[in-house]
């Protein structure tokens, strides 16, 4: 299921955001005549991503997300990547060797769904970046423009095991804008700092109450009816913007081709392509570009494509409702977002392999989330649609092993077949596949980018912590040695106590499962 | 103007601590839990233990013998290699009072308007059995609830619920158990004002206590509250009821602390964020802190200290502890996910399991009826699949006032009636015929899925 989008023909040629270790924000495409589109897109990975020593990690229970789980095995990483998985591997010269005997683990996890860095904490007036809420439909936006890398909620969320998420505007709007893949890395400076090389753009849109409730006393929409009005109406003109630069660059191909026949009787359109007084001689005028939109570039790159929309959807009707829409236009949505109704609809998303990012539990708490249930993942797995299990929380961050557990084990209890590889994709190899780069991460599989934890035991127990997360191969937590802290929270909470020591689970516990 | 009227109210109203639980329903069968590891509730642990359950009362716990003891009717439930605890007990929400949160048609939490003392506010009043959240965390193991009024300074009293469902009548165990308020920026947007306001208060309460035939006759100064707010504050100064304060930095807590002091009352906190940097005095004020402890956020300046093993320093320190769900009420069944969070983070198993049962019980002053397996409480109980604070584990049997609840709830049936799609017809993202407008033109598609049955558009007038 994990295949590698192809890459588009549409985005060759131009100047991409580099895949790199630590790469330097995108260049802001210029203002010029004919612009790169604003899209990060894939290029050939580098083979090395870190000049760290290669690290080997000894006898540990190894989840791939592969499908194998390797009860005793090791796991080698060199140059930044997964070089092996399995029994009895051999350092290499100048090898760190970690001892992970006793522990198991795991890909890093990937949150599709989180606004830490855009709503940081503390949650001030100051630090509310999340949500352009000052017209329905803000395609223009970025996350990355409000992200805040010394948020104090990045450093819990890696030490809950998260490499990798996906930061997106908030829901307010019919169309937020541009989501962010980042990672969570220590020391970050600014956004470029952390940006997933080569991850493409999500679009973050949103269906329901929400876009009701905020423009619902302003110009609108008021109801369900405008939202998917201005649904349409966005990409009916994206459609419409498409044709006009279409109309320009062949425009202006012509124009190029025909620019040093003087004479040529195949001119472009236009008055300046002959002489006034019909006699050849003066070269046409090039032709100019049209005015840049780029929100209408942004949804145009949807249309394409090259930008995976994530729909924050709640109800079976409406996410049935959006997959019309989205194939009216041509598009695909890649994950609905929160869709604590999936399960009824499990059959159609599946079909249209379209995600679900879900919680495990949630519901209640607005009336299009009144219908959760505790199988919503399961029945969707069962379906052979993608489950994926997110946050949308900085505290349910920490825990999404948690989360995906209470999933698993409600499927189980009515009887479907879950396996424990299937629950740990839904945290890692199905977001890295929504957020378009399982190519890189999501599974321990050779090639790919060594992020993984290492955690004190089944990651599925309530009784589990993170010990170790690694980013391309280089510890960012260790639990006790290494854990990272923003600047903002230097010199609070003077002479706090040291961490209390875990006591034993007594071990004469049932657990007939 | 008012006065007098309100004072007259008041004298009719009985005081809320006293009343006391309306009569049980037609009387449960007699119930016999065998086989199981039972886990009472304030750290013992009996072996292949036995529970008799008669009268909608625990009326023997011991062993094998005691099965014999049961009629032949009697409902006997097998819990060999299971867990048995006592019914958990959710603290400080307001389940039965909102059923959904942003639907404020659906909210009975608060009174509402400005006034920041609604001690009267009793949450028993506005409880309703029927809420569909009562039936999902009860199938969830959680037995009885402390719903809390919302809001305001002090938001009013709270109500000692057994989740019963649809039982109108029968779920209040018993009101009044204790008033609940908020400390921080609840009062005129600084914390200062909120004490001034809360002596201000207390204050006139105790001059109330004494001269309310005066407080007839028109002859007492003005009061900070309604009199019946000021007569509902009387079982708190008496320190018949705690006073559930919501606080979470550490000078708060400490504020706190001075105010119980000052007016000889029981205080539980609430929320404590930073409640283990103040843990010595909290243990020798012997003041119960209820925690939730996902929460190590510093989402805002009074929460800077919030951090993961709270719950463990706290009983470090001597702090009885109380592990509660201080989210929205729909998940109030997440407080076993809570108290493994505490576990990992360095609680002893123990008395994590205490801060869901007994703890709960002692800080509401309800520890006679209510938090373990005793003869002669209430028999709530809960039989595990295995550890009840794992995330595998699940309730397979759940007792409430001593019946055996069907493990049904709304989520239950909704999944049951989606189990299978097949009687939808075909899957795939379209089954509509509607002439959608293409793009660009804005002709009717042409590709459009046949109509599985023109039933809609016979409705669609």
């Amino acid at each position: 299921m994990s295949s590698r989008r192809p890459r588009s023909p549409a985005i060759s040629g131009f100047v991409l955001f580099l895949a790199c270790n630590r790469g330097a924000p995108p260049q802001p495409p210029s203002d010029v005549a004919a612009p790169a589109p604003d899209v990060a897109g894939r290029t050939a990975a580098p083979a090395v991503v870190s000049d760290g020593p290669p690290r080997l990690f000894r006898n540990a229970r190894i989840m791939t997300a592969a499908g194998d789980i390797f009860e005793r095995a090791d796991l080698l990483v060199v140059g930044g990547r997964i070089s092996a998985v399995g029994p009895g591997l051999t350092a290499p010269d100048g090898a760190v060797v970690v001892d992970a005997a006793g522990k198991t683990i795991t890909p890093g996890i990937i949150d599709t769904h989180s606004h830490i860095g855009v709503y940081a904490a503390p949650g001030l007036n100051g630090h509310s970046d999340g949500n352009e809420a000052s017209a329905p439909n803000t395609a223009y936006a970025r996350a990355e423009d409000g992200y805040w890398p010394q948020d104090p909620q990045i450093d819990r969320a890696r030490a809950g095991g998260v490499t990798t998420a996906q930061i997106l505007p908030g829901s307010a709007n019919l169309i937020g804008g541009r989501s962010v893949t980042v990672r969570f890395l220590p020391d970050a400076r600014s956004v470029g700092d952390v940006k997933f090389p080569g991850a493409p753009y999500g679009l973050k849109m949103a269906c329901g109450e929400n876009p009701k409730r905020v423009y619902g006393d302003k110009a609108g929409p008021k109801t369900r009816m405008g939202n998917i009005a201005g649904f349409r109406d966005a990409f009916q003109k994206a459609k419409e913007y498409e044709r006009t630069w279409s109309k320009y660059h062949k425009d202006h191909a012509d124009w190029e081709k025909n620019k040093d026949k003087p004479g040529s009787a195949s001119r472009p359109s236009g008055p300046a392509g002959a002489g006034k007084d019909g006699q050849p001689g003066k070269p046409p005028d090039e032709p100019q570009p049209p005015a840049r939109d780029f929100g209408l570039e942004t949804l145009g790159l949807v249309l394409k494509g090259e930008i995976l929309v994530h729909n924050h959807c709640y109800r079976a009707d409406e996410m049935s409702q959006m997959l019309d829409l989205a194939a009216t236009y041509g598009f695909k949505i890649r994950s609905f977002h929160h869709a604590v109704e999936a399960y009824k609809i499990a059959d159609r998303l599946a079909a249209a392999d379209t995600a679900a990012s879900i919680w495990a539990d949630w519901w209640g708490f607005k009336a299009e989330a009144f219908d959760g249930i505790l199988e919503n993942a399961a029945l969707l797995h069962a379906a052979g649609g993608r489950s994926i299990i997110h946050s949308d929380s900085p505290t349910g961050i920490q825990r999404l092993n948690h989360e995906a557990a209470k999933a698993m084990h409600a499927g189980r209890r009515i009887g479907i077949d879950i396996s424990d590889n299937d629950a740990l994709r839904w945290l890692t190899a199905n977001p890295a596949w929504a957020l378009g780069i399982d190519h890189e991460v999501g599974t321990l599989t050779p090639g790919k980018r060594a992020d993984l934890v290492v955690w004190s035991g089944d990651p599925f127990s309530v009784y589990t912590r993170a010990e170790q997360v690694y980013i391309d191969g280089e510890p960012v937590f260790v639990r006790g040695s290494h854990e990272p802290g923003t600047d903002f929270e230097l010199g609070y909470n003077p002479g706090a106590a040291p961490p209390a020591p875990v006591q034993p689970v007594p071990s004469n516990l049932s657990a007939a499962h | 103007m008012s006065h007098i009227l309100l004072a007259a109210l008041t004298l009719l109203a009985p005081a809320p601590a006293a009343r006391a639980a309306p009569p049980a329903r037609p009387a449960a069968p007699v119930a016999v839990v065998t086989g199981g590891d039972l886990h009472v509730g304030d750290g013992t642990v009996v072996k292949n233990a036995t529970v008799l359950i008669r009268d909608g009362k625990f009326a023997g716990v011991g062993g094998p013998e005691l099965a014999a003891s049961a009629p032949a009717d009697a409902v006997r439930v097998d819990a060999t290699g299971k867990v048995v605890t006592p019914g958990l007990i959710a603290c400080d929400n307001q389940l039965g009072l909102v059923e959904i949160d942003l639907e404020g048609s659906t909210h009975d939490d608060a009174r509402s308007g400005d006034h920041p003392i609604r001690a009267a506010y009793d949450a028993s009043r506005a409880f309703h059995a029927e809420s569909s959240l009562i039936q999902v965390q009860a199938i969830g193991g959680v037995t009885t609830a402390a719903v809390a009024p919302a809001g305001g300074l002090l938001s009013g009293q709270v109500a000692w619920v057994d989740l019963v469902h649809g039982d109108h009548r029968g779920a209040l165990a018993r009101a009044g158990v204790a008033i609940d308020g908020n400390l921080g920026h609840s009062f005129a947007g600084s914390r200062a004002a909120a004490l001034a306001k809360l002596q201000e208060v207390l204050t006139d309460a105790q001059v109330f206590r004494g001269r309310k035939d005066a407080y007839e006759r028109a002859q007492t100064r003005p009061f900070a509250a309604h009199a019946l707010d000021l007569q509902a504050l009387q079982p708190a100064l008496a320190g018949q009821v705690p006073l559930t304060l919501t606080a979470d930095r550490a000078s708060d807590i400490l504020a706190a602390l001075d105010l119980a002091k000052e007016y000889k009352l029981r205080l539980v906190v609430v929320g404590g964020s930073e409640a283990w940097k103040v843990a010595p005095e909290l243990a020798a004020a012997k003041v119960p802190v209820i925690v939730q402890p996902s929460r190590n956020l510093p989402s805002s300046f009074d929460t800077l200290g919030a951090r993961l093993d709270n719950a463990a320093l706290l009983a470090a320190a001597g702090v009885p502890v109380v592990i509660a769900w201080l989210d929205d009420s729909h998940n109030l069944r997440n407080i076993t996910q809570e108290a493994g969070i505490a576990v990992a983070n360095g609680l002893p198993w123990a008395t994590a399991l205490r801060a869901i049962t007994l703890e709960p019980a002692l800080a509401y002053g309800q520890s006679a009826t209510h938090g373990s397996v005793a003869v002669g409480k209430v028999a709530n109980l809960v039989v595990w699949s295995g550890d009840p604070l794992e995330l595998s584990s699940r309730p397979t049997h759940v007792f409430v006032r001593g019946r055996a609840i069907p493990m049904v709830s709304r989520q239950t049936l909704l999944r049951d009636r989606y189990r299978s799609l097949d009687k939808f017809g075909a899957g795939g993202p379209t089954k509509s015929t509607d002439a959608r407008p293409r793009p660009d033109t804005g002709a009717p598609a042409t590709t459009a899925a046949p109509r599985k049955s023109d039933a809609p558009a016979r409705l669609a007038v």
